[in-house]
């Protein structure tokens, strides 16, 4: 290094400047991309820019005149407020329309009314076409406009299960046949399904009734037991 | 709720008086009060006296035959479209030909009114009651 020319008496300054550089080891330097630098602090952008600089910003800073503010509209009325209870409302309804002076509904209230149809009964039903249904009553379902009893019955020697809705508009009219003998321990009589406690074909017992009605009104109104099962 | 190997009563007097179901037609579900059915007989009716041979002449039906059937009573409860439900107490059905026709010329038991809706109206002539 001595040996250089004299004419570049720079050059030597600069050999003699470089043992101080490399000096730290090449395994413990760190690459650039572990480098901690803190995140450059962002330049808000001015507001009111002139308009003749405005081409220079990127296309989404730059103010839009066509873009409106976010509309924010009133939370709509709460329906639970307006309507607290619309089962009890919608029933209520219904019932007003299907059963206007409450006989269906206390006919079948057995809770509450003790002259009602109970489990265990003979019931007959007159559907709107005139086709009669009649049976043993083996459950009542309270369930609002939905109530429902189901009548069980033996039809030329095979069981016959019907379930009618008490409001349905396609029954014409339920008369009870025949009070049950003997007070019933349960609501639901559906151990009568078995064999031991079957009482099989109630059709004599409602023809009887159906007799002593025609004569009771003097078969002023024929049409309706006419037709035998 | 008829599908395959569901044993049926047949209610008319076409010979056959214990069917078998062997496959529910034009459904991919359980046949119900209504649906066509293909059946094999399995047991005839007055079929073990043997000296009665006019009551086994008169049977169009023998033991074995593959005919088609069709429902007229489940013990699946049937809902219908006015809410009410309707259950028996077996599952039954009518032995029919090809074209529909019923094989039988009496019937004997109550059979359901689905029956109208679908056009077997021959059937429902026959039977003594509907429900």
């Amino acid at each position: 290094m001595a040996a250089l020319p004299a004419m570049r008496p720079l050059g030597c300054l600069r050999s003699l400047m470089r043992p101080s550089e490399p000096i730290t080891p090449f395994i413990n330097r760190r690459f650039i991309s572990t480098a901690y630098s803190k995140r450059p602090q962002r330049i808000p952008l001015p507001q009111n820019i002139p308009e003749q600089f405005l081409s220079q910003i990127p296309l989404h800073y730059r103010p839009d005149p066509t873009k409106e503010p976010l509309k924010i509209y009133p939370a709509p009325p709460s329906a639970r407020k307006a309507c607290p209870d619309p089962v009890a409302a919608v029933t209520e309804s219904q019932l007003a329309e299907l059963d206007p002076k409450g006989e269906r509904q206390a006919l079948f209230d057995y809770r509450r009314n003790a002259r009602s149809v109970k489990p265990g009964d003979i019931v007959r039903v007159v559907f709107k076409n005139g086709d009669p249904f009649n049976g043993v009553v083996l459950s009542i379902k309270l369930r609002g406009i939905e109530t429902s009893f189901l009548l069980r019955n033996e039809l030329t020697r095979v069981a016959v299960e019907m379930s009618v809705k008490v409001f349905s508009p396609n029954v014409q009219s339920v008369e009870i046949v025949q009070r049950s003998e003997k007070k019933r321990r349960r609501a639901r009589l559906y151990y009568m399904r078995n064999r031991k406690h079957d009482r099989r074909s109630v059709e004599n017992v409602v023809a009887s009734y159906v007799r002593q009605k025609k004569a009771f009104l003097g078969g002023g109104r024929g049409g309706q037991g006419g037709r035998r099962r | 709720m008829i599908q395959l190997k569901t044993l049926l009563n047949c209610i008319d007097n076409s010979g056959a008086s214990i069917v078998e179901c062997v496959n529910v037609l034009k459904k991919k579900r359980p046949a119900t009060i209504g649906d066509r059915i293909v059946v094999v007989v399995q047991k005839q009716r007055s079929a073990g006296s043997e000296a009665t041979t006019a009551a086994a002449l008169a049977n169009k039906v023998r033991r074995g035959d593959i005919r088609h059937a069709v429902v007229v009573r489940v013990k699946k409860e049937l809902q219908r479209p006015d809410g009410s439900l309707v259950r028996f107490g077996d599952n039954a059905c009518v032995l029919v030909n090809k074209s529909g026709d019923p094989i039988g010329t009496r019937m004997n038991g109550v059979v359901g009114q689905e029956l109208r809706n679908k056009q077997w109206s021959k059937i429902l002539s026959l039977a003594p009651v509907h429900v």
